[in-house]
């Protein structure tokens, strides 16, 4: 029961605590107390040194323990500096709107925590909506036009993909039919066991349908633009929190069914959908990139790339899967850093226009250099983590039956490589303009967590532990993958 | 009975294609409601429990009261127009929708033969997922969105009855307040985008575009 309430009731908890409790500080206290335990324990459980046992339906297996890992390390940082964020002056409307700001982050935490450990396709459905639920309010931060519209149009479509989704997972039931499964209640472990015993039209169909409505969370192409929207207008820590953990929470969704599809004949159907999907998304994000003049949109963007080589990763298989897996946590690292100091350069130039900005290094010396880390980081530069985690999916494809999937990936990513340094370079260097005031940039928890965070994503990538080593491939191998 | 419940709803789907009036979906989801509510009440007539009244009676409160009760709170405070502004004409309307129930029925016929599923309740909750994206892709007001989306719901609801697939009283719950939660939340979003925008229609959203 330990493992539970730290891990699902106390965030509930808490976030009716902040209902009660009005100040930002007490709430902050809180929050930041709750997702330290969290991440303790998260960690604990990862390595090994707790064996939890969850009741009802949730359970803890390799994939559910690293996806939670990441939750809680995003959610982490994202607390962290969100204190400091929302001290930042912002219009009267909005003003008011921040007491729910910690309300909505740990009931975000709560939801998201259910949604990862459950093993009842019923119980994530759930979860995972109220993820949304939490999330769209925090996208409206801003209370502008924008925000609304990006709020509305994010809450609309996640809301209908998911229903997709149900019907998805109504139709897994219907697989069930006429086997040891039918009239069973709906948790993955069991599928997985009998998966071969499922009908293989339901099946696929389910996959579908899961995979399309899901997309939408996910924020692959062709479904991305909710996503797109929400990420570029919220305040840049719930697009930190959006991009490196909410995306992947529904990822997971479909990483369940594929699972369960593994051992069955419509293996390679999932497989071809996966790599269309992943493909799409970078060609996507290769459009895009052309003509992108806000930076926020540029990054969420780069999200879509980078969720689309994990999915491409998933579909080849075989070492692109172990991969892709790396990948997760290199991207999760890697858009909070990004993010972070994407929000520094917004709230000193008030604008999201790449025309408005120029000169960032000269005005801000401490976020400009951590922006142009965090960029070489994202384009996997070396020792950056998302180097090696993009060759390992690139010597997966190389090796695949479909070679020419890497060809494709390589230049639209050499193009992406391009636009995006571009248009970042741009914003960094330039003449800066007369009016701009020297005020010197002090050192803030903001850049303290950047600088930590980009030395974890350099010591992950270096030394790469044992122990997370060992956890991928225990995923790999429940993928009926073999390394 | 499913089947004569089931075949109701298809009327006031297509009840919906042809109304031009804005009150009149309100009342359909009011209906549809009231439906869902009388299947879910059938298995208990032979074998009562007060336990397993417990769906049936939060699903009746949420779908038949709550939800119609909030959007017309919503229709009367915002003062929307009482037609909904087609993007197409109706006469259309009601084609594309006669012509994928066909499509729909047609296949649940065709898988029928392999798999064990109740014809009608699953193709009219099929049907409903149908018409809840026409409504929301050919209907210009918001609030008519938010409609589609709720017989979207409504189908896919009933297409789980159809498929008899059992979820846990507390996911069923769980799923009824997450709809109940997004619709709340449209309703503030609608709200604020009155205040903040001249209109509510979807041509106003026009803002975030690449």
């Amino acid at each position: 029961m330990l493992e539970f309430s730290v891990l699902i009731l106390i965030p509930l908890i808490a976030a009716a605590v902040c209902y009660l409790i009005k100040g930002t500080r007490s709430q902050y206290a809180i929050s930041l107390t709750v997702s330290a335990f969290h991440l303790l324990f998260s960690f604990i459980i990862f390595i090994g040194l707790y064996k939890p046992n969850l009741p009802f339906f949730f359970s803890t297996d390799p994939l559910s323990k690293l996806f939670l890992l990441i939750l809680s390390n995003v959610y982490f940082w994202v607390v962290l500096i969100s204190f400091s964020y929302l001290k930042r002056p912002v219009t009267s409307k909005a003003e008011a709107g921040k007491k729910y700001y910690f309300l909505l982050l740990n009931f975000y935490l709560f939801a998201n925590t259910a949604a990862i450990l459950s093993n009842h396709f019923g119980m994530y459905w759930v979860a995972a909506e109220a993820t949304t639920l939490s999330v769209a309010p925090l996208i409206y931060y801003y209370r502008n036009e924008e925000a609304l519209e990006a709020m509305w149009k994010y809450l609309f479509l996640v809301s209908v993909g998911i229903a997709f989704a149900f019907i998805g997972i109504l139709f897994l039931t219907l697989s069930a039919n006429g086997t040891i499964m039918e009239g069973q209640q709906l948790f993955f472990s069991e599928f997985v066991k009998n998966a071969t015993k499922l009908n293989p039209i339901w099946l696929k169909a389910s996959f579908i349908f899961i995979f399309v409505g899901l997309s939408t969370k996910i924020g692959i192409a062709p479904m991305h633009s909710g996503d797109v929207d929400a990420t570029s207008n919220s305040p840049s820590p719930i697009a930190a929190l959006m991009s490196g953990s909410l995306r992947i929470t529904a990822l997971l969704g479909v990483m369940r069914i594929f699972q369960i599809l593994t051992p069955t004949t419509s293996y390679e159907f999932a497989k071809l959908i996966l790599i269309i999907g992943g493909l799409l998304s970078v060609a996507v994000a290769f459009i895009f990139m052309f003509k992108v003049n806000n930076y926020k949109r540029l990054l969420a963007y780069s999200s879509v790339e980078h969720l689309g080589i994990i999915t491409l990763g998933i579909g080849v298989g075989g070492l692109a899967f172990a991969g892709a897996m790396y990948h997760v946590i290199y991207n999760s690292l890697n858009k909070m850093v990004l993010f972070f100091t994407a929000g520094n350069i917004h709230s000193r130039f008030k604008t999201r226009e790449v025309n408005g900005i120029k000169s960032v290094i000269n005005l801000m010396p401490w976020t400009g250099w951590l922006f142009l880390l965090s960029f070489f980081a994202i384009s996997a530069i070396p020792p950056f983590g998302i180097f090696f985690s993009e060759l390992m999916i690139f010597e997966g494809m190389l090796f695949s039956n479909k070679p020419w999937i890497l060809a494709v990936t390589m230049f639209l990513l050499l193009f992406i490589f391009i636009n995006m340094g571009k248009t970042l370079f741009q914003m960094l260097y330039g003449e800066k303009s007369e009016k701009a005031i020297q005020e010197k940039e002090s050192f803030e928890i903001i850049h303290f967590s950047v600088i930590v965070l980009l030395i974890l994503l350099i010591a992950i990538g270096t030394i790469s532990p044992g122990i997370l080593q060992e956890n991928i491939l225990s995923i790999s191998k429940d993928f009926g993958i073999r390394l | 009975m499913q089947n004569v419940l089931s075949i109701l709803f298809c009327l006031s789907l297509f009840y919906l294609a042809v109304t031009p009036r804005v009150k009149a979906y309100v009342a359909v989801l009011r209906f549809q409601g009231i439906l869902l509510t009388i299947l879910l009440m059938l298995p208990f007539i032979e074998q009562f429990s007060i336990f397993a009244v417990i769906l049936p009676a939060t699903l009746f409160i949420i779908k038949v009261i709550v939800i119609p009760r909030y959007i017309n709170k919503i229709i009367l405070e915002l003062d929307i127009k009482r037609t909904i502004e087609p993007t197409i004409q109706q006469f259309n309307f009601l084609l594309l929708v006669i012509f994928s129930f066909i499509i729909i029925f047609l296949a649940a016929s065709i898988l029928s033969q392999s798999t064990e599923i109740e014809i009608i309740p699953f193709a009219s909750g099929f049907a409903a997922v149908a018409v809840g994206i026409f409504i929301i892709i050919f209907r210009k007001k918001l609030i008519i969105h938010v409609a589609g989306f709720l017989v979207l719901e409504n189908g896919i609801f009933l297409f789980g009855t159809a498929v008899a697939s059992e979820l846990p009283i507390m996911i069923e719950i769980g799923v009824l307040l997450d709809v109940f939660v997004v619709v709340f939340l449209m309703g503030i979003a609608l709200n604020r985008i009155s205040s903040t925008f001249e209109g509510f229609d979807v041509t106003i959203l026009r803002r975030l575009k690449d």
